[in-house]
């Protein structure tokens, strides 16, 4: 579970301070599937950052499960997202010269396991995501909605607790799109991750059960009765 | 994993990687030519001092110089007119020791005693002069006509009643060298940088024998073989063997053993030259101011003093290499190392985003580090490789071409010269000798070679896996975002 406590960040561009996040509160339960939205700039990518542990706060806590990622050490904090953190990226983020497979494993890789086993693994990953025929592929060969299931398959490979997305379907046109939710949305459901998502994309936050706007570098949470 | 990831991108970046090879390459190749090529002008410069010195020599001692002019020598020669106008041949041999200049032989056994020295022997160095040819008295004629018999028709003189006619003389001037060598200590003086490539060379016991090693250059000329018998100022000497020199010219024309020789001069127990072999290589200046202090009226000569008499081109290409070389080298070296420090840093910029998903993915810096490094370690092996077979490809074209270089000695009127160096190398001074320029690529050099492409790897790296650690993942992400 997140406890997000008065999260500001704020960053110093040209001679103007920018309040990229402006005293976040915010409570995040285990097995959530949060949406958030929000004009560009207003801080959604920011606020993920401090969600994945990829940068810190300027002040405030995020405490995941008890600890707080805000006051750990890079080399905990590095640990942390090994293990618990997976994350999904617009662009695919994939490694142009590793095939899927490779692509896969190398989040695997930290956890300090044999090549066979991080093997085995990652090719049933592949699988689950629907391309265990394509392991050998180059990210190169593959379309972007093939691409973006190898991110999540490389996401998901581990087992983590939480699943980060940042716009992932912002690359993609709209049949990938459902194709990329549908995969996501099974895999929470399957998984019982907590799942965070950005997304500018009105027809897939209508589906969120919880709906997080920000802007400003201020949150607004409601529930989504709809979905 | 790392291995998989480091092949794939230097594949990938193939273009990249071999021009941060090349550069690399380029200045491992000079440095592999320029320490080649000095290698060889320093073997050339040895060999031509090896030609004066003789192999394990480490110092000469001569005698100081005497004032110039004071009882210096001048050869004569006596020859008569002979009467019974018969024109026979007359012959006169003129043996002078070479630089006039003199030791007593008791100095070989004081010299021999100082610290430090190993070994010490002494050799007389001769210059013969042999004269030979006729001599005819021109004859009275009356009148007109008639000639003297004879070679020469000059001479002539008028006279009130008639003519002196015809007579005149035909003389051959034969200059030879001769070496008066210590049969007893062969391993030391000038012969042992001469090979005996025919006959045999003198036994411990031939003190006072009439044998003769003949050079094989001097042999040549004058038809002489092994078992052939030369005669010098009516001594017959047996030749039992010819030498031939390693490098250089011989340092005489003909070795006969010392007493032998120093009968030939009528200098009884007398050297010119004493040969010194020095106990322990790296103390040689301080055995030769020993020498210097304890043996007075001598002057000592260590191969560093006649080096510095070497000039000519081989002096010329060997300061070229030592000073433009070098620099030429340690340039190219570093403007390569720059190159590649820059190129991977470069590099890391554009792989951003790949280097924060990793970060992302939970790699550690060092591990991120890592994998930069070892990309441009792989890239500096691969240019250490080039550059060795280019540097090879250019140590062997130079050993191929073996450009001639000439080793003048005694231009640069070191101490040895000033203070009148004896024997051979007296003979040496101001001679001119022409030797062949090689590229010896030894291990040293293979060594320093791979140590340069790893250390370029390193630098390179360093540049690359110090802007790697600084990326942070969010940094990375952002570009994205």
């Amino acid at each position: 579970m997140y406890e997000l406590r008065a999260v500001t960040k704020h960053y110093t561009r040209a001679k103007d301070t920018v309040h990229a996040l402006d005293g976040i509160d915010l409570t995040i339960p285990d097995g959530d599937r949060l949406v958030i939205q929000g004009p560009t700039g207003g801080g959604k990518s920011t606020l993920l950052q401090m969600l994945g542990g990829l940068d810190r706060p300027t002040s405030g806590e995020i405490v995941l499960d008890g600890t707080d990622l805000a006051a750990l050490p890079e080399a905990r904090l590095t640990r942390v997202r090994s293990e618990s953190i997976g994350f999904v990226f617009q662009a695919f983020n994939l490694i142009p010269t590793l095939t899927a497979q490779e692509n896969v494993e190398t989040a695997l890789v930290p956890l300090g396991m044999k090549p066979k086993q991080r093997r085995e693994q990652a090719a049933e990953a592949l699988k689950s995501v629907g391309l265990g025929e394509r392991r050998a592929h180059l990210p190169g060969e593959m379309s972007g909605g093939q691409q973006q299931r190898v991110a999540i398959a490389r996401a998901l490979v581990k087992q983590p607790k939480v699943l980060l997305a940042d716009e992932p379907t912002g690359n993609l046109d709209e049949s990938m799109r459902d194709e990329i939710m549908d995969v996501l949305e099974r895999m929470w459901e399957e998984l019982g991750l907590t799942f965070v998502m950005v997304t500018h994309d009105s027809v897939i936050a209508r589906k969120a059960p919880r709906l997080a706007t920000i802007r400003e570098g201020r949150i607004s949470v409601k529930e989504n009765t709809r979905a | 994993m790392f291995f998989t990831y480091l092949r794939r991108e230097l594949r990938r970046r193939r273009k990249a990687a071999l021009v941060v090879a090349s550069g690399l390459a380029l200045g491992i190749a000079l440095v592999i030519v320029v320490s080649s090529v000095s290698a060889g002008m320093g073997r050339a410069q040895e060999g031509v001092l090896q030609s004066l010195y003789g192999l394990g020599t480490d110092m000469t001692v001569t005698k100081a110089a005497a004032p110039a002019g004071s009882d210096a020598q001048r050869p004569r020669f006596r020859f008569d007119a002979q009467d019974d106008g018969s024109g026979g041949e007359q012959s006169s041999d003129r043996v002078m020791v070479r630089g006039f200049q003199t030791l007593a032989g008791s100095t070989v056994g004081r010299v021999d005693a100082q610290s430090g020295v190993a070994d010490a022997v002494g050799g007389l160095s001769l210059e013969v002069v042999k004269v030979s040819g006729a001599f005819t008295r021109g004859r009275f004629e009356q009148g007109e006509g008639g000639g003297g018999q004879g070679f020469g028709r000059g001479g002539a003189q008028p006279s009130p009643q008639g003519r002196v006619e015809g007579g005149g003389a035909d003389f051959d001037v034969n200059s030879y060298s001769v070496y008066g060598t210590d049969v007893t200590k062969p391993a030391l003086g000038p012969l042992t940088s001469s090979k005996i490539t025919s006959g045999r060379s003198f036994t411990r016991s031939e003190t006072d024998a009439k044998v003769a090693v003949a050079d094989a250059a001097y042999a040549k000329e004058k038809k002489l073989k092994t078992g052939s018998t030369v005669t010098v100022k009516g001594t017959g000497f047996k030749v039992v063997g010819i030498a031939t020199a390693d490098s250089g010219d011989a340092a005489a024309d003909l070795y006969v053993p010392l007493k032998q020789a120093q009968t030939l001069a009528g200098a009884k127990d007398k050297v010119t030259t004493i040969y010194v072999k020095a106990t322990d290589s790296q103390r040689i200046d301080s055995v030769k101011s020993e020498i210097r202090k304890d043996v007075p009226g001598t002057t000592v000569t260590t191969s560093a003093d006649l080096a510095d008499t070497v000039s000519g081109s081989l002096s010329t290409a060997s300061s070229l290499a030592a000073s433009v070389g070098k620099w030429l080298s340690i340039v190219v070296l570093a403007a390569a190392f720059l190159v590649a420090g820059l190129l991977t840093s470069s590099a890391v910029s554009r792989r951003v985003r790949e280097f924060g998903t990793l970060k992302a993915l939970g790699w550690k810096s060092g591990r991120v580090t890592r994998q930069v490094v070892g990309e441009a370690v792989v890239n500096g092996l691969v240019g250490g490789a080039l550059g060795i077979a280019l540097g090879l490809a250019g140590a062997y074209a130079v050993t191929a071409v073996s450009p001639t270089l000439q080793a003048q000695l005694g231009g640069g009127g070191g101490e040895g010269l000033r203070g009148g160096f004896g024997g051979p190398g007296r003979e040496a001074a101001g001679r001119t000798l022409d030797v062949a320029l090689t590229a010896p690529v030894g291990l040293t050099t293979i060594a320093l070679a791979v140590g340069l492409a790893v250390a370029g790897g390193l630098i390179a790296g360093a540049f690359g896996g110090w802007r790697a650690s600084r990326l942070r993942p969010a940094d990375a992400l952002r570009r994205v975002a």
